[in-house]
Parts: C-alpha cells; structure tokens; sequence
C-alpha cells in the first residue's frame, strides 16, 4: 500500500519537478526506466508469492541500474553501446513480461 | 513457469543423467535460465534464510525491524516513480523542442521562398527599366532583336488568349487512396500542349522555358525545381479554339478525362482570352560560349 503510494508520488515528482536531466546521463535514463520497471514488477510478484523482502528489493533495483548503465557506458566506449543496449533490454523486457504474467495468474488465477 | 524457489515436486534431475546415455546439449542453458528465472533469485534465497531463521528460533535479530523495511521500500519505490516520471517528462520535453525546430525550418524555407519570388520580379522590373532606358539612349535596333530574342526564349512575360486548365490530386479517403497524379502525367500533359500550338506554357505560376523540367518529389510537383501546389492550373497561350480542339482529341486529354472519371481527379480545360504568363528564368550557361561577339556588348 505504502509501495503504490511512494511510486505514485515519485512519478508525479518527476512529472512536475521537470529536473533537467544533464547531457551525459541522458543515453542512461531508458535503461533506468527499464530497470525500475523491472523492480517495480518484480516486488509486486515477490509480494503476491509472499517472500518479499525489502533489501533484496532495493539492493536489486540499484545493482541492476549500476550495472546496466555500465554496460552500456562500456558499449559507447567500445562503439558498441547501442547493441548492448538492445541486450539489456532484451534481457530486463524478458524479465519484466515473465513477472507481469505471473502477477497476472496470481491475480486473475488464469 | 514455476518461481524458482518453489519446492520442485517432480523436477527433472539436470545434474545426474542416467548411466550410459550422455547429455546431448538439451537446452542451451542461457536461453533456459532466461525463460524461467525471472524473478530476482535473491528473494528466494531472503525468504529462505527467513524461513531458517524463523525455524531456529523465535527472536532472530535486532536489526530486522518492520519500520526499517517499509522505510527501504518507500525509498525505493519513490526513486523508481522519480526515474520513470523523469523519462517522461523528457520525452515530453523533447517532443516539444522537435516540434518547434521542425517549425523554424519550415518558416525559414517560406521565407527564403518569399525572398526568392521577390528578388525574381526584381529582376523582372530592372530587366524592363534596363530595356526602357537602352530604348530612350537610341540602342532601338539592336535592343527590339535582343527583346525578340528574349520573347522567343520564353524569358518575356507575356499576354494572349490561350486555355486553363485546372488540375488537382482526388480527395483523399475516398477508397482509391493510392490514385495520384505523377510527374509523367504532367510531362504528357504539357507535350500535347506544346503539340497542339501553345505559344508559351506556366504551370502553377511558374513559365516553362526551352530547357524547364517536370518532376517529382514524394508528394510534391516541382517545375525548374520550384514547387508547385495542388490544385494546379496550366496555362497556355495560343490559338485557343484551335489549340482547344486539337488537345481535346490528344492523348493525354483523354488520359486525365478517365482519371477524373475512375478516380476522381479535378480536371477542368476551359478557353481564356486574356492570360497573363510571368517571364521565365533564362538556362543558365556555364560553359557554352557564342560564336561570334554579338553586335552591341553588354549593357
């Protein structure tokens, strides 16, 4: 409950702080939103299977930016940063549309 | 797609295959583990040394307290909400900021179109004064051959009865979406014009010269690379009830009346006795260079 309700406020933060984002983050930021989608959707599943637990979430959710930015921070030194990117978000996309399915048996049981 | 941390009833032993017969690369195990294992496996592993703990005693340790947790998650989840509501703000942001550039250019092109049409009757109007003036200094002869010589290369503005015709691309949405008048038909157009006694030829405002070219870019008509709109109105002067007749049983007369009737182009020839035809651009010639010096130089 708590959980929605900080998510909502901290959309509605960045909506409406408009923060400008510098120069040299800006390539990170999708593979941020990816990753937190990822998070997000992965806690809500670890929630509904009932073995939640708040620091493998956070930990998770921060690790995975770290390293996804750095992958694809490497992937631009090396003149391959957009494939790198196409595999970090093959491999979260998977991720997330795995745990959205089943969030969706846990919830519609089908 | 069971979790992973879920007790196996009957999972398949994938260490240990039966004596004698070697695994044959089953899956390749990437491929595997990505299709299964999509919850993070660290919560199976937390919720197991929880379990443990719960099941070696009843007062695990000081530092698991609820409020410490439920601070984590709002933490997290709030910094989550940020990065996405971020992102779309930007993509908002950069939208807007795409959108004006692409405004600013295309204000920018209208304008240098404004200029160049300006700077054209410009030079219309020098050219006339320039005349006028070898005119009044005595230069008749030579000036009447060279204005001549102009005419006949369609450089002159000039005025006669002649034909219009209107022309315009079928409406859209109505079934035939991909029916559209081409560069080709145009050219053809113009051809029997020219076969059928036009004198001197605009397309859309723009006078055709000896040298003037047709063609298409995506959806627009350029002449001499001007661009030209829909609808599109042909001019020619000429003999207009003789050249009326003889366009009438051409080709490509015929060719656009069946596309106004199977596609419902805008087609309309109706005979004008008074058009007003702007001067074309004269070729330019970089290269080619007269015989002989002409008989007065250059003024």
């Amino acid at each position: 409950m708590y959980a929605v309700i900080a998510l909502i406020v901290g959309v509605v933060a960045g909506l409406l702080v408009h923060p400008t984002v510098p120069e040299w983050l800006a390539p990170y930021l999708p593979i941020a939103v990816i990753a937190a989608l990822d998070a997000v959707f992965g806690g809500l599943r670890a929630k509904l299977d009932d073995i939640f637990d708040a620091k493998v979430f956070v930990v998770s959710f921060v690790a995975n930016v770290l390293v996804a930015a750095f992958i694809v921070f490497l992937g631009d030194q090396l003149g391959v940063g957009t494939q790198l990117s196409t595999a970090v978000v093959v491999v979260l996309g998977i991720r997330i549309f795995g745990n959205a399915a089943a969030i969706r048996r846990h919830i519609f049981k089908a | 797609m069971s979790p992973p941390q879920s007790p196996p009833p009957a999972s398949p032993p994938p260490a240990s295959p039966p004596a004698g017969s070697p695994t044959r690369n089953p899956i390749a195990p990437l491929l595997e583990s990505l299709n299964r294992d999509h919850l993070d496996p660290g919560y199976a592993e937390a919720a197991a040394r929880k379990r443990a703990a719960a099941a070696g005693g009843p007062a695990p340790g000081p530092g698991r307290r609820p409020s410490r947790r439920l601070v984590l998650v709002v933490v997290g989840c709030v910094v989550a909400g940020g990065v996405l509501g971020v992102a779309a703000s930007r993509t908002e942001s950069n939208q807007t900021r795409a959108e004006n550039t692409r405004m600013a250019l295309r204000e920018d092109i209208d304008r240098a179109q404004e200029r160049q049409s300006a700077m054209e009757s410009a030079a219309t109007d020098l050219a006339e004064q320039l005349r006028a003036s070898q005119a009044a200094a005595g230069a008749a002869g030579p000036v009447a051959e060279v204005t001549q010589l102009e005419n006949q290369g369609q450089l002159t503005p000039v005025t006669g009865p002649g034909l219009r015709l209107v022309l315009n691309q079928p409406p859209a949405g109505q079934g035939q979406t991909n029916a559209v008048i081409l560069d080709r038909d145009l050219q053809l157009l113009v051809n029997d014009l020219w076969a059928a006694g036009a004198e001197a030829i605009s397309i859309g405002g723009v006078r055709l010269n000896t040298r003037s070219a047709i063609r298409q870019a995506g959806g627009a008509i350029l002449v001499d690379n001007r661009p030209v709109f829909w609808p599109l109105t042909v001019e020619a002067i000429g003999n207009s009830s003789a050249m009326q007749v003889k366009f009438i049983s051409s080709p490509s007369s015929g060719r656009f009346s069946s596309f106004a009737q199977l596609y419902g182009i805008e087609f309309d020839v109706s005979a004008q006795t008074d058009l007003r035809l702007p001067g074309g651009t004269a070729p330019e010639q970089r290269l080619a260079q007269p015989l002989s010096t002409p008989p007065t130089p250059t003024g």
